[in-house]
């Protein structure tokens, strides 16, 4: 029996594994892709960061407040080492996020991620949303009242 | 570069040429040069853009002549010093470029349901363009946080 060689994956297919992935709520195996040293900034979370820790809270926040969560990718464009991927986020919040209470509100947000990568692992992440979308979801009144419905 | 007939060919290089023209010429606060950079039905999502009414929500969907146009004019005069520093511009031959771009100014003027106090702003925006075999834009989406703005204006209001 022969083993089959390992291809090395392109840009492109590096962050299809990650959303895949994560659309399977796995988070552990979206994180096998990202370089343990992978930077992170999620401007609508203010969150910059270095490390898989720093990614791991931000998808594991999502898909503890909202179980149903169902990632779906409409585009991806890959110029050069950058791939960026244009997605619907939705789900039935279950637990409080980002400051927000639950009160059981269906989120629905377009959001788009901008990877760069290196030899089959993601070495950046920038996650672009309007937070004013999410909180109006969420029926948040006031962003200096965020947990307060 | 060109076609064999003689017609302009996209390339990462000269995609990338067009979009930071058009960012010179937003910097420069030239919208009548901005839309002649775009081909005259250029589709325009500014994804954010969402005013809900009572009986409907106007978003920031349409074409660049129609929605883009008179929103650049207006965020231009509402904000009268508004500047934008672009950090990357990446692009493939098939004319889609992407563009992380810090976009800040100074309220001067109403702003959708913000009252002008003077407050300014800056937040980190990810624009994808693409640019056809004309070397025109057809096509521009735009991602920010708009909470961002709304609370660094003074605005806290989840409208």
């Amino acid at each position: 029996m022969t083993s089959s060689p390992v291809l090395p994956r392109t840009s492109a297919q590096t962050v299809q594994a990650f959303l895949d992935a994560f659309g399977r709520h796995d988070v552990e195996a979206a994180l096998a892709v990202a370089d343990p040293q992978v930077s992170v900034t999620v401007h609508p979370l203010g969150i910059g960061g270095t490390g898989a820790e720093a990614l791991r809270k931000v998808l594991a926040d999502l898909v503890r407040a909202f179980p149903d969560l169902l990632i779906s990718v409409s585009r991806i464009v890959t110029t050069g080492g950058v791939v960026t991927a244009l997605v619907k986020t939705e789900g039935t919040q279950s637990a409080d996020y980002a400051g927000a209470i639950n009160q059981e509100k269906h989120l629905d947000i377009d959001q788009a991620w901008r990877f760069v990568t290196s030899n089959g692992l993601i070495t950046e992440v920038t996650a672009y949303w309007c937070q004013a979308q999410v909180y109006r979801r969420l029926a948040v009144k006031r962003y200096d009242e965020i947990a307060i419905a | 570069m060109t076609t064999l007939n003689g017609t302009p060919r996209t390339t990462a290089e000269s995609a990338a040429g067009v979009v930071s023209e058009f960012f010179d010429r937003y910097r420069a606060h030239d919208v009548e040069a901005m839309t002649g950079l775009c081909s005259v039905n250029a589709d325009f999502s500014y994804v954010p853009v969402e005013l809900w009414g009572k009986q409907r929500v106007l978003r920031g969907d349409g074409k660049v002549r129609t929605v883009g146009k008179p929103l650049w004019t207006g965020l231009i005069a509402s904000f009268p010093d508004l500047s934008l520093a672009v950090h990357t511009i990446t692009s493939n031959d098939d004319g889609d470029v992407v563009a992380q771009v810090d976009i800040e100014g100074t309220q001067q003027r109403p702003w959708g349901l913000i009252a002008p106090a003077g407050k300014h702003y800056r937040e980190p925006h990810l624009f994808i363009f693409h640019v056809g075999a004309d070397l025109l834009i057809d096509s521009i989406t735009a991602y920010w946080n708009d909470a961002g703005i709304s609370q660094q204006l003074g605005h806290n209001e989840v409208d």
